[in-house]
């Protein structure tokens, strides 16, 4: 599937150079072979027309016009999404970027990871949208979680995950070792209106400790954080 | 509006005052004055009367009295009796030119009015009439006859003349008075217009004129001193997002150029290793423009916020949860206490986490031995104000010194350096509590710890 990605055709519109230069070599050390470049707008809507690019990175301040207007037309040629990466960072800016509907919006300096990171995500949520992408399956202990298919399997029995618990695990898993508030925790089980649920959150907790848990009692993998939320410990990969 | 009513009430009320004391004064001179022109002793009615019964002696022989001569004398007054035959039986410096004899007619005639240009007054006496006569000219005769009805009628008629009276001077005094508002109008309404900072722009007409010119030349003094201010303002606030915004792209090329190096596998450990600090000092340099960007758009309040409403509790286990997710060096504890559960303030999530963070990393920096921190978050019912508090047993700061933190570093109003950190933490973190509605003090002394409160109004929670 990543394969699949490094063949899109990718247009990086930015004035400076060095920068454009800087960028064009990160994505092609991530494996991208097929990059444009436009310093101008100009350009941009030239090349958009020419070689029909699968995504474009864009800059705020160009020299002949800035990039939000230069979004609007382009999506007039094309609906390929737009990621910006500007030095403009405030958040209006931001805003106004997002609400003319770029996918992402980056300011500089930025860490070049984070922008190939940013780009291969926006890739995927667009162009392969299919392809459900598969929950992890990970080891706790002497026993075995798949989110996937939502069973903790020990060595002599198997229970599975009611959907509330599922999230939770989930919300969990993605922050793994790491504190997540009770309120997150809430808000993704039950949405922004979560209030109230605290007690039914304990009730859950409970729950899963029951199944994931050697000693319910005396949690080591589905810890509390006392007064902010739980943590799952899962151990080193 | 309602001050020119006030205006005109208040000159109804003075102009009634003034005419009702006008009216009280002229009647009290008024009776003075009569009372003077006739006085008891001095009057005709009196002289005759006292003459009447100073004159004594039967027929031939009459004698005054010297009181009554004396009177006589010095009023030039002649005097004579006109006995029951109508021949004059006694005389006092008669003139000569006076008759001797007089018929009834004739005294009728006179006792009404004068007796050959001399003005007369009579008295009876037991042997005919006194009368005595003034010098010509000097005393003015009138007759009144009246109808009983209209004298009844008098007092009535004066009350309705005092009513008339009234009304008619209250009806001037709201003439005048409205014509006055009328030019006063415009007046008000531009000083109440430069109260409020608008523009005012007043025609000069009228008495009030200048008064009306000087109004305007305030309005554009004003206009154009906010202008300038203003345009400072964006200026400075410009010129940092400018300055930022040119930072930003050379601090790209460092940040990923030395994120290649240090990621890089080809390049020696020792290489990696600079180039890891590197990227540390980069990063720093990025946070620095970002806080010293939002800190100039707060100071001019050209900050967009978004505000919702945000459970305060909720944020407070954020912030500690993203504190302690981050790593924290043994040597501190952070300790939250969320006294009030529900309570909600109206704000941006984004800024107040930064607000808070700002005021943990402050505990933290200035505390390199490790201390305790406190993070606290409680409702004040009464005042319907939301605080939270993060304090710390450190080594905390002189008192005096507390003022200065709150001032942007190299700011002419900081009275010593700053000490370590950018100084931008709590600057940032009292103008974000500013922008909010609230306000962040400090407390602390030397070896007193720190205590940083940041109080933003309450919204009314929902149940």
């Amino acid at each position: 599937m990543m394969d699949e990605l490094q063949y899109k055709k990718l247009l990086i519109v930015e004035d400076e150079r060095e920068i454009r230069d800087m960028v064009d070599r990160f994505l092609r050390k991530e494996g991208f072979t097929r990059i444009y470049q436009a310093s101008n707008c100009a350009e941009a809507i030239d090349l958009c027309r020419s070689v029909t690019p699968d995504i474009a990175i864009l800059d705020v301040m160009l020299p002949d016009g800035d990039g939000f207007s230069l979004l609007t037309s382009l999506r007039q040629i094309s609906k390929m999404p737009v990621l910006f990466l500007t030095a403009r960072g405030e958040d209006e800016d931001r805003l106004l970027g997002l609400g003319l509907g770029a996918d992402d919006y980056i300011v500089k300096p930025f860490l070049p990871r984070e922008l190939v990171l940013r780009l291969k995500a926006i890739l995927r949520r667009v162009y392969s949208p299919y392809v459900q992408e598969k929950r992890p399956v990970f080891p706790l202990g002497s026993r075995v979680i798949d989110l996937e298919s939502g069973i903790v399997k020990s060595q002599n029995s198997e229970s599975s995950l009611t959907a509330k618990e599922l999230i939770l695990l989930s919300k969990l898993y993605e922050n793994q070792n790491r504190i997540v508030t009770s309120d997150a925790l809430c808000q993704a089980a039950w949405g922004d209106d979560y209030e109230g649920y605290e007690n039914t959150l304990m009730v859950h907790i409970r729950r899963i400790r029951e199944k994931i848990e050697p000693a319910p009692s005396d949690p080591h993998y589905l810890v509390t954080v006392r007064g902010l939320g739980y943590k799952l410990v899962v151990k080193g990969e | 509006m309602e001050s020119t009513v006030r205006i005109l009430k208040r000159f109804i009320h003075a102009t009634v005052l003034i005419s009702l004391f006008l009216l009280l004064l002229n009647f009290m001179v008024l009776l003075l004055w009569i009372g003077n022109g006739i006085s008891a002793d001095e009057s005709p009615s009196f002289v005759v009367q006292k003459v009447a019964k100073g004159l004594d002696g039967g027929p031939n022989h009459y004698i005054l009295d010297p009181l009554s001569q004396k009177l006589l004398e010095e009023q030039q007054i002649w005097a004579m009796l006109i006995a029951n035959t109508g021949k004059v039986a006694w005389e006092f410096k008669l003139p000569d030119e006076i008759e001797r004899t007089y018929s009834l007619t004739d005294v009728a005639k006179f006792s009404r009015s004068y007796l050959m240009d001399y003005p007369v007054f009579v008295y009876e006496h037991q042997d005919g009439l006194v009368v005595v006569g003034y010098p010509k000219g000097s005393l003015a005769k009138y007759q009144h006859i009246l109808q009983v009805g209209w004298v009844e009628s008098l007092p009535l008629r004066a009350v309705l003349l005092l009513i008339g009276n009234i009304v008619l001077a209250l009806l001037l005094s709201l003439l005048i008075g409205s014509k006055l508002i009328h030019s006063i109008r415009p007046l008000t309404h531009g000083i109440h217009a430069l109260a409020d900072d608008k523009e005012v722009k007043i025609e000069p007409k009228g008495i009030l004129a200048d008064l009306a010119t000087s109004i305007n030349h305030a309005s554009s003094l004003l206009q154009k001193k906010t202008q300038s201010l203003n345009s400072r303002d964006e200026a400075r606030s410009n010129w940092i997002a400018g300055i930022s915004h040119d930072i930003r792209t050379p601090l790209s090329m460092v940040l990923g150029y030395a994120s290649e190096i240090a990621e890089s596998d080809d390049a020696p450990s020792e290489h990696r290793r600079l180039a890891r600090i590197i990227r540390k000092q980069a990063e720093h340099l990025r946070s620095l423009v970002h806080d010293l960007n939002l800190v100039s758009m707060l100071e001019y309040e050209m900050q967009p916020i978004g505000m919702k409403p945000i459970r305060l509790s909720a944020l407070a286990r954020q912030v500690a949860s993203d504190f302690l997710n981050n790593g924290v060096d043994e040597r501190y504890t952070l300790e939250v206490d969320i006294a009030d559960e529900g309570s909600k303030i109206n704000g941006d999530e984004r800024l107040l986490l930064r607000a808070i963070t700002n005021l943990l990393q402050n505990s933290i920096r200035h505390n390199p031995d490790g201390c305790q921190i406190r993070l606290q978050t409680s409702y004040d019912p009464g005042k319907q104000i939301c605080r939270i508090v993060v304090s710390d047993n450190g080594k905390g700061i002189a008192q005096e010194e507390l003022t200065d933190l709150l001032e942007l570093p190299y700011s002419v109003r900081r009275n010593r350096p700053r000490q370590n950190g950018h100084g931008l933490g709590l600057p940032m973190a009292a103008r974000i509590a500013k922008a909010h509605g609230g306000w962040l003090s400090l407390i602390s002394g030397v070896g007193e710890g720190f205590c940083a409160v940041v109080e933003v109004p309450a919204v009314q929670s929902n149940g």
